[in-house]
């Protein structure tokens, strides 16, 4: 049946977790896409035949016509197939750069699953939001509630050493150590699940 | 037309419907039961909606009412619309019901839709508020794709409200990696 594949391509986006990345399915991707150019194949086979008997294209209504019409029907249905599956994709990758691809790499886990066209685009979101708020000297990527107190404590969860140099002050953050940290400091720690914030 | 890009609305299209060829196609492979890669005049065929919409508007076809609106669901409807497992019928029951209603000019679908989403619209929020994991999980294979979105979004504003009731952590883990690191360990 036409335009099942492309289904299929878009279902599997559907059937994923809200906001996590599936593998890029080449494959069906590019198995859609070949359709199409069946579709085209056909759509000009028929249109020419049509020519060959002396026809008006536009406005003659036989057999021909409607089975033209239905093969560029499909080639329109394809096509918006493709083109939310990429575009659905490419707004998970926009909203990764934010939460996690700023400062740093991207888990590999979730690496892995982009394409080589996705893997280009989220470096190069990544590196023009932060040209973007450099040029502005602000980040604009921080918590919007203003904060009561501008430190929190923090536990560390992982062994992150004393190489990291904050702001205000360079401390050894061994796993399970607790620290007063500016809480702009230590918002990106906690993103990535190194720290936890303490309440109370 | 809804969102381009919209995967909801992309997949309700996808739904079939019964129709009529009022005239002849040739080179397309939709009919089974032809043995020429051809649609003759009168064949009956399902068709993805996507393409009996616009066959529709061009006066190729004919559309009759796809099984799902039958007079069976519509009174299991009339009985409890709450208990009414829509998912099997179609997972886009509602977003399906309105774009087919215009192309069969049957208005009793959009008044059958009214009435069954004001009945189970309100039984899901009771639901998703009161009824523990395991009695509601029976409960939500029951509901369409749009009746799981609103039992979700009344479950997280329901521990949204609770949070800001109890207080705690401001800050937290990214959620895209938050379940990858659990089944690590």
């Amino acid at each position: 049946m036409h335009g099942r594949k492309a289904y299929e391509l878009v279902k599997e986006f559907a059937d994923g977790e809200k906001g996590h990345l599936k593998i890029f399915n080449n494959e069906l991707f590019e198995r859609v896409i070949e359709e199409c150019n069946e579709h085209h194949n056909a759509l000009q086979s028929l249109i020419r035949k049509m020519q060959e008997e002396g026809l008006e294209v536009q406005t003659a209504r036989n057999a021909d016509h409607y089975g033209a019409l239905i093969h560029h029907l499909s080639l329109i249905r394809n096509k918006r197939c493709l083109m939310a599956y990429v575009y659905n994709r490419a707004e998970i990758i926009r909203e990764l750069a934010w939460k996690v691809g700023l400062l740093h790499e991207l888990p590999g886990e979730i690496q892995e699953k982009f394409s080589d066209s996705e893997e280009q685009y989220f470096k190069d979101h990544s590196k023009s939001l932060k040209s973007y708020m450099s040029q502005l000297s602000l980040d604009v990527n921080v918590d919007m509630v203003p904060p009561k107190d501008p430190y929190i404590k923090v536990r560390v969860l992982e062994d992150l050493g004393s190489g990291i140099i904050l702001s205000d002050k360079s401390a050894n953050f061994a796993r399970h150590s607790m620290h007063f940290l500016k809480r702009t400091d230590a918002e990106q720690y906690v993103a990535r699940g190194l720290m936890e914030e303490l309440t109370g | 037309m809804a969102n381009y890009y919209n995967i909801d609305d992309i997949l309700a299209e996808e739904e079939f419907v019964p129709v009529v060829f009022h005239k002849a196609a040739n080179g397309v492979i939709i009919d089974p039961s032809s043995e020429t890669n051809s649609v003759e005049q009168g064949a009956k065929v399902e068709l993805p909606l996507w393409l009996a919409q616009d066959l529709y508007l061009r006066q190729a076809i004919s559309i009759s009412v796809p099984a799902c609106f039958n007079q069976r669901t519509r009174l299991e409807i009339q009985a409890d619309a709450a208990c009414v497992d829509l998912k099997s019928r179609s997972p886009y029951f509602y977003e399906f019901g309105c774009k087919i209603a215009p192309l069969v000019g049957d208005k009793t679908i959009e008044i059958l839709l009214l009435s069954a989403f004001k009945i189970r619209y309100k039984e899901i929020l009771t639901k998703a508020y009161t009824a523990a994991y395991t009695t509601a999980s029976k409960f939500l294979t029951l509901l369409t794709k749009e009746e799981s979105n609103l039992y979700e979004a009344a479950q997280v504003s329901m521990s949204a409200f609770k949070k800001w009731r109890m207080g705690g952590p401001r800050l937290q883990r990214a959620s895209v990696l938050g379940r990858k690191r659990r089944s690590f360990e």
